[in-house]
């Protein structure tokens, strides 16, 4: 019994800090644009097949597929920014943005769905079946390497918020855009930067989910969909919160898998988040933008 | 006087009233006449997603569920309880309306973004309970043989028999039309210039003495009854329920009818249901590619044309105005 739980938790660790890695993408982009990128599952999704053809090229070098994945991701961030948020950011509508994005997501899942059709890849990267085992408890190499890396990803990210001169400007312009602006930063170049460090992560964590989900040209929408609860029950723009969220969320779906029904996923975690919702509603963010009124 | 004519409403409810009843007589294959019905439910999830989206500026991404919740409590109640058609349509359409109510207890809390994705997070639990409760809706095997509206029998009429699609789509358009007319009144009354003030601006509205929460549970309600009343029709017009047709992206293609067509007007939501259902149908013949027009669309009209097609409808008029040279009219839009 106790090494199920031990396992479960563990399964749960290496889910969650992949899904850590989507919904820090989404907070650093609520952070300073105070917006909802609904291509961002699709970036995730077109990591994961990037990854999985460059794997496949350089014949079995897994790396060299996450770097690819990173670098599409970064690529598509900029796009996304240069394209649909920064042509809309003068209208100062909140919804007109999240509806193009939900445009940009559909129009990229069915480009994805026309090339590389609806039936499920099988993508087993050369981590996948090299075991570890402490007593009872199983560990892919896959695994390990899923949690070194969105360690050291969310480490980097943390040191550089905190550390740099650029994330400190980040900062910034996340707490008031108009003073950061005043100080000699330029928001529109620090926004962009989010788009891109965002959306780099997004790809990196589609290629690591590559293996793990069911990989189809919609295979974003059910970690989007996860990432957006995480996001809302960390704390929007709030770092630790969305680690903590994305590691409850993992654990809730390993155990909910072992001990009660899979097909209940969702609903615990959704309704988590309305609970969240209901007791904490506007609270984590009302005190950044109470100016608005 | 022509222009009297051309401007008043119900000179307008009645050409469409005749369109409504020359579409199956100029459409008589089955295929096209499926299209015309599917097209009728689309135009009133459309306008019950405007209403609470266009004039009270609530984003509800939950209004899959509300469709879902109306097709499938209806059904139950037909064929589990064996309650008549239109009693289970009416719990259909009153149960829908209960689950929006109970969704406005977050939107009463909570603003923009943080509605959005709560009312997702409500969709997504909405299927997968449908999904997943296998004693009650049979899962991702449906539910089939759901019988279509039984005849109305008015005395002094022949008997109207829905088991054909001419008639179907007469019921659905009818009630699409009827549904319109009534929100219409609606969003002219001081009810809609109550909403649309909590739209532009909730705080200002408050100050002014307006209940916003109190308004809010009224649209949210009136906006998914009007949903689950689609959901019932569609129940009976296909036959069988699955979750699928309930998944978080129907709500997606109802926002996207909505933004295409115009948001903040009824007629928007109507003519961009109408184009979305059609242009697909239209471009089957470039197969899987249709469906990627359809994004580029929403993308596009709002990057360039936030009004939807009524403004751009709007902008041409007055430049087709201004070349007439009716200085006047022009100066006044």
């Amino acid at each position: 019994m106790l090494t199920v739980i031990l396992q479960q938790g563990i399964n749960g660790v290496v889910v969650g800090s992949l899904y850590v890695l989507v919904a820090l993408g989404l907070t650093l982009i609520y952070g300073v644009l105070v917006q909802i990128n609904f291509a961002h599952a699709d970036i995730v999704t077109l990591g994961a097949f990037t990854a999985y053809f460059v794997t496949h090229l350089f014949s079995g070098n897994y790396f060299a597929g996450i770097a690819a994945a990173l670098i599409v991701g970064a690529i598509l961030g900029w796009l996304v920014n240069a394209v649909i948020f920064a042509p809309l950011r003068e209208r100062a509508n909140e919804l007109l943005p999240l509806i193009a994005t939900i445009g940009v997501s559909i129009t990229l899942q069915n480009v994805m769905l026309v090339l590389l059709g609806p039936i499920p890849y099988a993508f087993d990267t050369p981590y996948s079946n090299n075991v570890i085992r402490f007593g009872g408890i199983f560990l892919t190499m896959q695994s390990v390497l899923i949690i070194m890396m969105s360690t050291i990803a969310i480490g980097l990210l943390y040191a550089f918020m905190k550390f740099t001169i650029l994330g400190k400007a980040l900062r910034a312009v996340s707490q008031d855009r108009e003073t950061a602006a005043l100080m000699g930063i330029n928001p529109n170049q620090l926004i962009m930067l989010a788009f891109v460090i965002a959306s780099a992560l997004a790809g990196m964590s589609g290629a690591m989910l590559g293996p793990v989900l069911v990989l189809t040209p919609f295979a974003g929408t059910t970690v989007i969909v996860k990432a957006f609860a995480i996001v809302i029950i960390g704390g929007f723009g709030n770092v630790e919160g969305t680690i903590i969220a994305g590691l409850i969320v993992g654990l809730i779906e390993s155990y909910t898998t072992q001990f009660l029904d899979p097909g209940l996923i969702d609903i615990v975690v959704f309704a988590l988040l309305l609970l969240m919702l209901a007791v904490r509603p506007t609270g984590l963010i009302a005190e950044k933008r109470e100016e608005n009124v | 006087m022509v222009s009297a004519i051309l401007s008043s409403r119900r000179f307008w409810l009645i050409m469409a009233a005749i369109v409504i009843g020359l579409l199956p007589m100029i459409f008589s294959d089955s295929y096209w006449r499926t299209n015309l019905i599917v097209c009728a439910i689309n135009v009133l999830l459309a306008v019950g997603l405007d209403f609470v989206l266009g004039y009270a500026g609530q984003l509800n991404l939950g209004q899959s569920a509300f469709y879902g919740i109306g097709a499938y409590v209806s059904t139950l109640m037909i064929m589990k309880l064996g309650m008549p058609f239109w009693l289970a349509f009416a719990c259909g359409v009153l149960v829908a309306g209960l689950a929006g109510m109970l969704l406005s207890i977050f939107a009463v809390r909570l603003r923009g973004h943080y509605l959005a994705i709560a009312s997702l997070g409500f969709a997504v639990i909405t299927y997968q309970i449908l999904l997943n409760w296998i004693s009650l809706t049979q899962g991702p095997l449906g539910i089939y043989a759901i019988p279509p509206p039984p005849p109305l029998r008015i005395p002094g009429l022949p008997v109207i028999e829905f088991n054909n699609l001419a008639n179907l789509f007469y019921l659905t358009a009818g009630f699409a039309l009827l549904t319109y007319i009534l929100l219409d009144q609606l969003v002219r009354s001081p009810i809609g210039e109550t909403l649309t003030a909590i739209r532009e601006d909730e705080i200002s509205a408050a100050s002014l003495g307006i209940n916003c929460q109190k308004w809010k549970v009224l649209a949210f309600a009136i906006s998914s009854a009007v949903a689950g009343a689609g959901g019932c029709f569609y129940a009976g017009f296909v036959g069988t329920l699955v979750p699928d047709a309930f998944f978080i992206t129907e709500s997606f293609t109802i926002l996207a009818m909505v933004i295409v067509g115009g948001m903040g007007t009824l007629i928007g939501p109507v003519l961009g249901a109408i184009l979305l259902t059609v242009l697909p149908e239209l471009l089957r013949g470039i197969g899987d590619l249709r469906l990627i027009v359809y994004g580029v669309l929403v993308t596009l009209v709002v990057l360039f044309m936030p009004g939807g097609i009524v403004q751009a409808g709007q902008r041409i008029a007055a430049r087709l105005r201004q070349r007439a040279g009716a200085g006047d009219t022009v100066s006044r839009t």
